[in-house]
């Protein structure tokens, strides 16, 4: 039945969809505070999905144990990265940032590497699954989604809540402005990027819950495009624009899978691919302000 | 009209360079590969250079132009290997592989050169991406599992043909590209293209404002790049493997060497793609044989140093220094 699997498929999608979404939300915050494409952004994710795979194996716990410790770690590397290497980039010319963050990309690729090897590693999380009329939805699947959507509630109550998410949306309008009327925005550039690059980490925690295969240290360039997709789509510096075109990128994903499988003699797989950077294309071309922020 | 002959002075350091590595790859046993890498190297950071030097706009899909000339290359030959035609083959593989290039830049630089900055980079990598999944999902040229065409090539040139030309010419034609590239290079530069892209460089609204065409001249220059990209990739790639591999020959990681490259030696100078071509080739070379494995490990955090360092490029660098001694009129 081919409605069924339509169904079963969007289901499918929208769950991978929201934890696409929590992945790019940092990639957009940066691109938006910070004017710098992290072109090694996958690679942050990567991070994630190791320090849940070692906690999981090492320490014994369940995954969802390794989110506040991918969250910390991340924000560490972030604050790390952003005084050591990005403080200096943001405003170079993008030759320089996009290299910058590429070559961090694969300063993180390698540690990685040399300390767990390169052949892909996995581990299993079997609490159960629910039966749906027309699909089968395992319950750490469930237990991701629920989480992205929590991540993404909470990044957005604390950037149009809190004393320093509006500064920071202040500095995303006018970085001149915000300093004459006394925002720290050298901190506020600091902040931005070490939460988007823990968000980022944090992300791969829920993505190991995704990947059947297992996970190995390259994985993270995929997801790199895949973000860049998506960030355009929600257009580009706006976070949770990010996380309602993780929705969308995840059901076109899924439901674009069924129909290209339809047609005989192409591999449907590749298809899809293709797709998404057509849609990446076409909005950069007419509408750079991506679906759903279009208030400019 | 006097031909302008001391506007190509720079090029002699150039062409000694070029000249130097040559004798020593045919002189020197076992050097030729070593030489053959670097002259790669050189040439693709010359011909990137041209675009993202001049321009200062970033092509992370720089790749699917080298990309373009190996399918072009491969096609020509399984193509036409029957005919009888001999290495007259090769040219027409290479025709078409740098028509194909230049193709692919048109239509890039008909839609994403109205992009900036991030924007431009970012679609850049769609485009890339995006080609190569549409080979592989729609299965034209083989798809996934690309081309081989090793048999057709001693088909169509004969078995000892067929090894000199992917051991021995297929390398010389790397270092007549490169010499070519250099060329245009500085023929653009000492010209009104070159003006007008380092008014666009520096300030690209008022460079429209002043009523320099931008769009006309950055497309001149990607085109360009982009057909050097292609005679390259039908040289360097296809009569060197004799196959075409998709996840290869669009893989990021070659735009990011020639970013590398062409940041290193100095972008939008002569003599920069070179110096960096050298200093990056030899570097990996040597990395590869006393820290196999660790190379990347290596490289990276140096390239985050540079990056930040010297954003100049050693050429850069240079030629602040060189700036009203005798050197100067050699070193661009």
């Amino acid at each position: 039945m081919i409605g069924q699997l339509l169904a079963g498929n969007l289901t499918h999608g929208l769950v991978l969809g929201a934890v696409y979404g929590v992945a790019t939300m940092g990639l957009s915050l940066i691109f938006g505070v910070l004017r710098v494409v992290n072109v090694g952004h996958g690679p942050f994710i990567m991070v994630g999905a190791f320090v849940t795979l070692a906690m999981v194996t090492a320490l014994g716990v369940a995954p969802p144990a390794a989110i506040p410790a991918a969250l910390l770690i991340g924000i560490a590397l972030g604050f790390v990265f952003f005084y050591t290497i990005m403080r200096r980039l943001i405003r170079a010319p993008e030759l320089a940032s996009l290299l910058a963050t590429f070559a961090m990309g694969i300063l993180l690729e390698e540690i990685i590497r040399h300390s767990f090897g390169a052949e892909f590693r996995g581990y299993t999380w079997d609490v159960g699954k629910i039966v749906l009329p027309w699909t089968v939805m395992p319950m750490s699947k469930v237990f991701a989604f629920a989480g992205s959507v929590l991540v993404a509630i909470g990044l957005y109550l604390w950037f149009n809540r809190t004393r320093m998410g509006t500064a920071i949306r202040t500095v995303v309008e006018d970085s001149e402005g915000a300093r004459v009327c006394g925002v720290n925005v050298g901190w506020s550039y600091a902040v931005s990027f070490a939460i988007g690059i823990g968000i980022t980490v944090m992300s791969g925690v829920f993505l190991t819950m995704f990947i059947p295969v297992g996970i190995n240290p390259y994985m993270g360039g995929a997801y790199t495009l895949k973000a860049f997709v998506i960030a355009v789509l929600g257009g580009l510096t706006s976070p949770y624009g990010a996380f309602f075109a993780g929705l969308i990128f995840g059901l076109i994903e899924n439901g674009s899978y069924v129909l290209f499988a339809l047609i005989p003699g192409v591999e449907p797989f590749a298809l899809t691919r293709f797709l998404t950077f057509v849609i990446l294309l076409i909005i950069l071309l007419i509408r750079p302000t991506g679906l759903l922020g279009a208030k400019k | 009209m006097r031909l302008k002959i001391e506007k190509y002075y720079p090029l002699l350091p150039v062409y000694a360079a070029y000249l130097v590595m040559f004798l020593i790859g045919r002189t020197m046993p076992g050097m030729w590969q070593m030489v053959a890498l670097l002259a790669f190297y050189c040439a693709i950071g010359q011909a990137f250079n041209i675009f993202l030097g001049m321009t200062g706009y970033v092509d992370f899909g720089y790749v699917a132009f080298l990309a373009m000339g190996t399918y072009g290359m491969a096609l020509g030959i399984t193509a036409f290997h029957q005919t009888g035609l001999g290495i007259g083959i090769m040219f027409i593989g290479l025709l078409l592989g740098v028509v194909m290039a230049a193709l692919l830049s048109l239509a890039v630089g008909a839609v994403a050169l109205r992009l900036r900055g991030a924007y431009f980079a970012i679609a850049t990598i769609g485009v890339n991406e995006g080609f190569r999944y549409f080979v592989e999902g729609a299965r034209i040229w083989g798809g996934s599992e690309g081309i081989i065409f090793y048999g057709d090539m001693t088909e169509a040139f004969g078995a000892e043909t067929t090894r000199l030309l992917s051991t021995v010419w297929a390398d010389v034609a790397v270092f007549i590209i490169a010499a070519m590239a250099a060329f245009v290079t500085i023929h653009y530069m000492r010209g009104k293209i070159g003006y007008a892209l380092t008014a666009l460089r520096e300030d690209e609204d008022a460079a429209k404002v002043m009523g320099i065409n931008v769009t006309k001249y950055k497309i001149i220059a990607f085109i360009t790049s982009a057909s050097f990209a292609g005679m390259i990739g039908a040289m360097a790639w296809a009569l060197k493997l004799t196959y075409v591999f998709p996840p290869d020959v669009f893989e990021i990681h070659y735009t990011i060497e020639c970013i590398i490259i062409v940041l290193l030696g100095g972008a939008g100078t002569l003599l920069g793609p070179i110096v960096g071509a050298l200093i990056y080739g030899l570097s990996k070379y040597w990395l590869a044989v006393i820290a196999p494995g660790f190379q990347l490990l290596i490289f990276a955090p140096i390239i985050i140093v540079i990056v930040v360092a010297f954003p100049e490029g050693i050429m850069g660098l240079v030629k602040r220094r060189a700036k009203g001694t005798g050197w100067e009129r050699y070193i661009i």
